[in-house]
């Protein structure tokens, strides 16, 4: 029991400091507008990829309609805030893009979670493509030109403070019944099942808490860049927040962090090289699946449970 | 008196195939039961049957505990287990990659009750039933002599002490009617031996029925107290072990002609 608190003492402690060095950056001028730019992309990635490592890495539930579940939040932030310009309007279209993925994420997954690897992969993504060709098609957003001059109320503190809420939730869910249950899923469906596991119940949990995930890392993301169209929700996006999950080692939410973090420092140190910038980012995630196939840390998960403790790891 | 498990008439078919026909019997409270035949008898397809896993072409299983009565047909397997049945594979279905701890934590589950506010907001008392059920599943693999392996993974362990996780995590489910699949496939004649022991030890410790699987005639002439024997999906015999191995048609079709030594 002491331990717990200390541990949650010392990872309140790390994400108040986080948010402390990035304003004393901000405050003296170290960080221009563009580097704050590519922290924000960062932390909204973070955000994105946290959902789907839980479906994927530790539900196993392959996942391809990342994107379409971000489209809603974003289009939920764009449409709402013409109206209701203001920070609670805000607020309410983030809730108001995470009940409308909720529903949609169970809609989807009801039927396709029958479904395992390859076939859920496909079916995902079409329906995912379902929800862009839908807002592509709406008058209400704008169809194919999109939604522009959105106020910004997701600033970077914001988006950090998301951002930590996010991946608490999340690692409080994995560390949890919830999370032994999602994981005995994606370790023996068969065998889960025969321990009075619901399967179908975890699934669904899971893949709705990820869609919510993704809905409140749209809301963040349109009101950030201030101008979103369908072609951003696309099945490349989808890839994108995939490669973080697998460069991080699907199953460990601190390798998520980390990869968000490479991926968006090698980005930014790339974008000197032109078009070179493609090639030598594919080529190192190439070199990286080879040399470590299950990501940058696997399976592991930073914790500190065991600090203060003498000697014995044992529990 | 109502049986434990009462199994009526139940019948499996696979397209033109008939995997188990027109099979009855009944388990009492406290017997230990084996079930015996031929490679593709049918037995393991009775198992999934009996336990939620394929649901009967016709037929009806009844499952009644202190808890209640249960019709098993149409119900998932996961509603079966927490009524209180459970059981292990023939082909160990470990979750290989997690801890011998965790295997044997999410058997329980069906019976641990965290709310989604209290698991978020880490309230004092989701530590507090966490540590119940991990303080529980602890003292059970200490039952079993396993509490040193609690932290390994499961799929790196040997074989025999797979199979006795396997045997802990289905007692974890808190059954009344246990099944295992073959319990005693690929031992050697020691650990067949501590095997048997373990069996008799959960009988009498944890109040649960047991039906088994088994090729191992000397295992199973030892042990049970009844025996059901299945041959190309129907039932062919019912009986003490010793009315099972002067039985002609058993002796003729799975036995073999020399009776079993008893050892």
């Amino acid at each position: 029991m002491k331990r717990n608190i200390r541990a949650n003492f010392i990872w309140l402690f790390i994400m108040v400091f986080g948010f402390v060095a990035i304003d004393a950056m901000e405050f003296t001028g170290i960080v221009n507008t563009f580097m704050e730019n590519a922290f924000v992309t960062v932390g909204i990635n973070i955000i994105l990829a946290m959902g789907l490592n839980l479906i994927i890495g530790f539900t196993g539930q392959f996942s391809l309609g990342h994107a379409g579940f971000m489209a809603i939040g974003a289009y939920a932030t764009g449409i709402m805030l013409q109206t209701m310009d203001s920070p609670i309007g805000f607020w309410l279209s983030v809730a108001v893009g995470v009940v409308i993925a909720i529903i949609a994420a169970i809609i989807i997954g009801v039927p396709t979670l029958r479904l395992r690897g390859d076939y859920l992969a496909i079916a995902t993504m079409g329906a995912s493509e379902i929800i862009r060709v839908v807002i592509n098609n709406l008058k209400i957003t704008n169809g194919p030109a999109g939604l522009f001059n959105i106020p910004q109320y997701a600033t970077w503190p914001v988006v950090y403070v998301v951002m930590c809420i996010t991946i608490i939730m999340i690692a409080n869910f994995v560390h949890s019944r919830a999370g032994r249950a999602v994981m005995s899923v994606r370790e023996d469906d068969i065998a889960a099942e025969a321990m009075g596991i619901n399967t179908t119940k975890w699934k669904l949990a899971a893949f709705v808490f990820g869609a919510a995930t993704a809905a409140v890392g749209g809301s963040l993301h349109a009101s950030y860049i201030q101008t979103i169209s369908p072609s951003e929700f696309g099945i490349m996006n989808s890839i994108a927040i995939l490669i973080i999950v697998v460069l991080g080692g699907a199953g460990s939410l601190t390798g998520t962090v980390v990869a968000a973090v490479v991926l968006g420092i090698i980005d930014t140190v790339l974008q000197n090289f032109g078009t070179l910038r493609m090639v030598i980012y594919a080529l190192a995630l190439i070199l990286l699946m080879v040399f470590k196939p299950g990501g940058l840390l696997g399976r592991w998960e930073l914790s500190f449970k065991h600090v203060g403790k003498k000697g014995a790891r044992a529990e | 008196m109502t049986h434990l498990l009462q199994v009526d008439h139940v019948t499996q078919q696979f397209g033109g195939l008939k995997a188990v026909s027109d099979v009855s019997m009944t388990v009492d409270a406290g017997e230990l039961i084996a079930l015996i035949g031929p490679n593709g008898a049918g037995k393991t397809t009775l198992f999934n049957m009996l336990t939620g896993v394929n649901t009967p072409t016709s037929g009806t299983i009844t499952f009644t505990t202190a808890k209640g009565t249960m019709k098993v047909n149409g119900k998932r397997a996961d509603q079966v287990a927490a009524a209180g049945m459970s059981r292990t594979f023939q082909n160990i279905r470990l979750f290989s990659d997690l801890t011998v701890l965790d295997n044997v934590r999410i058997a329980m589950t069906h019976r641990t009750r965290e709310n989604f506010a209290e698991t978020m907001l880490r309230l004092p008392s989701f530590y507090k039933k966490e540590q119940a059920i991990t303080d529980e599943a602890k003292a059970l693999l200490k039952d079993f002599g396993l509490e040193r392996i609690g932290r390994s993974i499961a799929g790196e362990l040997p074989y025999g002490e797979q199979r006795r996780v396997e045997i802990v995590r289905a007692l974890a489910t808190k059954p009344s009617l246990l099944f295992l699949d073959e319990p005693a496939a690929g031992m050697n004649p020691e650990e067949t031996a501590a095997l048997m022991a373990l069996i008799k030890k959960i009988q009498a410790d944890y109040d649960v029925t047991v039906i088994l699987i088994e090729h191992d005639m000397a295992l199973v002439m030892n042990l049970v107290q009844r025996i059901y024997v299945l041959d190309h999906g129907s039932l062919i015999a019912e009986g003490t072990p010793s009315e099972i191995r002067n039985n002609a048609e058993v002796v003729a079709s799975y036995l073999g002609g020399a009776p079993v030594a008893e050892g």
